[in-house]
């Protein structure tokens, strides 16, 4: 008799992972706030001015980098309704398009803050605290489950409370809090993602810009799918912001949303949120058949990716 | 390097099995995630992977101070609605420097723990298949919390049919000429040293889990058919007593059935020697025997009374 060979699938056993189309940069032209806003056209045009320099010199390397200098750049501007609502999507969004091509700069893809926190009924805010990992500090030995301050996430060891008795009557003195992987010193960073009021959970801005970035670099899924995918513009665009997609693509020939890499260009007032951002992204486990994917795909282009995904992630503050 | 591994094993606290919905609902320890699920040959779901970050002594049998930090994997799973699993391994491996990373370094490489500084995997090994440190690398204390956040679901009504303790199975694997010893020590512990050919994949902490799950049901048979004391107690009581075993675990015997093909030599030479099949099939003959035997005394009574 001969053997036979034989397989046998089942489909709710298997792990299925979607790719997310990924260009090599995606750049972040600008984050829109209510004060800005008010500030009027002028303010906008004026950022632009001072970020289209260094879209274009991140443009041009990524060109160099590429064989025939096909590098894929998708650009991107992000509006904020979740903090504070203002103005209209039919107001706002023509004036912010209009500002930039002033300043020849082509805005690919338009999202909204709030898409964030969820969208299309998914909670990606929830999704990304799911996976967080704390950083250990030493002598974390699996022992005891991970201490977690509800809401607040450091990257190290906090001081003991003061004025807290401990056993034998002992008052807990000052200690200083610790970072984890110190060079030399501590740079102690201990982040507030979110708070509660009346059982309504407000997640908090660099929490939300974390989001943003692991959106941007593709590297979310749920069940197996990519959350969320840009949508093509209308003519028209609408009058309240819940009716305008999470993530709107204006520009029909733009590269994909998604990208290796990331670049945003700020103002340095966001510094102190971009240092909390990168703690937390320090602490998010990505899957690891995601990874995988993204770095086999860069690979088959020849591209070299970073491993640790903050270092994806970059900025200019001008 | 090496891997190491500890599984926990024990009864589902509920009093029947619990159907695959339930399963997928209990299982369901992260969000946007599926529980996975297969059906052949017997009903068995898995949890997600989960991460617990680490940074801590590392075991040794010279009793070196070994310091290791990166992440262990965990999962817990439920095979047929009745076993319940905890399981965590992790990879052990060199690191390219002596200084703790950043924490984004080790997320880079989920389910490794990276060794500052020097380290021989064989005292690494010996150490952890021993006795490791009371202050070093849990593993044992991880897959007990994914076994325990199974067992206080909600869904489940902690009516167990019996009692029954839950066992550990320690295993280290390390890369060369293919074998494997497994060691009982205690009444719960067991350690499984294992050497496969190529590089380390799942499949290996796959073939300890069903290897765990299959000494559990061997001890689990054992306690009930000793408790049971066939001959020292009347045959109704025993009979009574050896009933769990037929309603909860006799099905339940599917030796290698998730293990990976290139894996199935290892279930093989263990069921050569020292035979878990054979033992099983005896153990299940002397149930069944037992259960034939006392009705047949049963029915011989119930006769006999109607004849006189």
């Amino acid at each position: 008799m001969t053997s036979v060979n034989a397989t046998f699938g089942e489909v709710a056993a298997e792990r299925r992972i979607a790719s997310a189309p990924l260009s090599h940069v995606s750049i972040e032209l600008g984050h829109l706030y209510m004060e800005d806003f008010e500030a009027g056209p002028e303010r906008l045009r004026e950022q632009f001015r001072r970020v289209a320099p260094w879209a274009g010199t991140v443009r041009s390397s990524w060109q160099d980098r590429v064989p025939g200098g096909r590098a894929r750049v998708s650009t991107c501007f992000l509006i904020d309704d979740y903090f504070s609502r203002f103005s209209t999507p039919a107001e706002l969004v023509p004036m912010v398009l209009e500002a930039a091509a002033d300043c020849d700069l082509t805005i690919d893809y338009i999202a909204r803050e709030s898409a964030c926190a969820v969208s299309d009924g998914v909670e990606l805010a929830r999704l990304v605290e799911d996976r967080l990992v704390n950083d250990p500090p030493p002598d974390t030995n699996g022992s005891r489950p991970p201490v977690k301050e509800s809401g607040w996430l450091c990257n190290g060891a906090r001081s003991p409370q003061v004025g807290t008795v401990q056993a034998m009557g002992k008052a807990n003195r000052w200690a200083p809090p610790l970072q984890n992987a110190k060079r030399g010193h501590s740079i102690f960073v201990d982040v507030e993602l979110w708070d509660e009021n009346g059982g309504k959970r407000t997640w908090s801005c660099p929490f939300l810009a974390a989001v943003w970035q692991l959106l941007r670099l593709g590297l979310l899924r749920t069940d197996g799918r990519l959350p969320l995918r840009p949508v093509m513009r209308e003519d028209a665009f609408p009058d309240d912001w819940e009716s305008l997609p999470a993530v709107m693509q204006l520009n029909p020939a733009a590269a994909p949303f998604s990208a290796y890499t990331t670049l945003s260009v700020l103002s340095p007032r966001f510094l102190p949120v971009e240092l909390a951002v990168r703690t937390i992204l320090s602490q998010v486990a990505v899957d690891g058949d995601v990874l995988r994917q993204v770095v086999a795909r860069s690979g088959g282009e020849g591209i070299r990716l970073e491993e640790e995904l903050v270092d994806r992630i970059s900025y200019v503050f001008a | 390097m090496l891997v190491m591994g500890e599984v926990h094993t024990g009864l589902l606290q509920n009093s029947g099995e619990i159907p695959e919905s339930t399963c997928r609902d209990v299982l369901q320890l992260l969000s946007g995630e599926r529980v996975r699920v297969s059906r052949r040959p017997i009903v068995y779901a898995v949890s997600p992977d989960l991460l617990t970050g680490v940074d801590c002594r590392l075991p040794s049998a010279s009793q070196s101070r070994i310091r290791g930090a990166g992440t262990v994997l965990s999962r817990s799973s439920i095979t047929g609605g009745r076993v319940v699993q905890g399981s965590s391994y992790t990879r052990i491996e060199r690191s390219g420097s002596d200084r703790r990373q950043p924490w984004s370094h080790y997320l880079a490489r989920p389910g490794v723990v990276e060794v500052l500084g020097k380290v021989k995997s064989r005292d690494l090994a010996d150490g952890f298949a021993e006795d490791p440190p009371a202050d070093g690398l849990d593993l044992g204390a991880i897959s007990a919390r994914f076994l325990d956040v199974v067992q206080s679901s909600p869904l489940l009504d902690r009516r167990a049919p019996f009692k029954i303790a839950r066992t550990r199975l320690r295993w280290v694997a390390e890369q060369g000429e293919p074998a494997i010893r497994f060691t009982l020590h205690s009444e719960q512990m067991r350690t499984v040293r294992l050497i496969h050919a190529g590089e380390f994949t799942p499949a290996v902490a796959d073939l300890c889990e069903d290897l765990a799950l299959h000494d559990w049901l061997l001890t689990a048979l054992l306690v009930i058919i000793e408790r049971a004391r066939i001959g020292g107690t009347p045959g109704p009581e025993a009979a009574v007593k050896l009933a769990p075993a037929v309603d909860h675990l006799l099905h339940l015997w599917m030796p290698s059935a998730r293990v990976d093909d290139v894996l199935s030599a290892y279930w093989e030479s263990l069921d050569r020697r020292p035979g878990f099949t054979r033992q099983w099939q005896s153990l299940v003959d002397r149930v069944r025997d037992q259960l034939a035997v006392h009705t047949l005394a049963f029915l011989r009574e119930k006769s006999g009374g109607g004849a006189r």
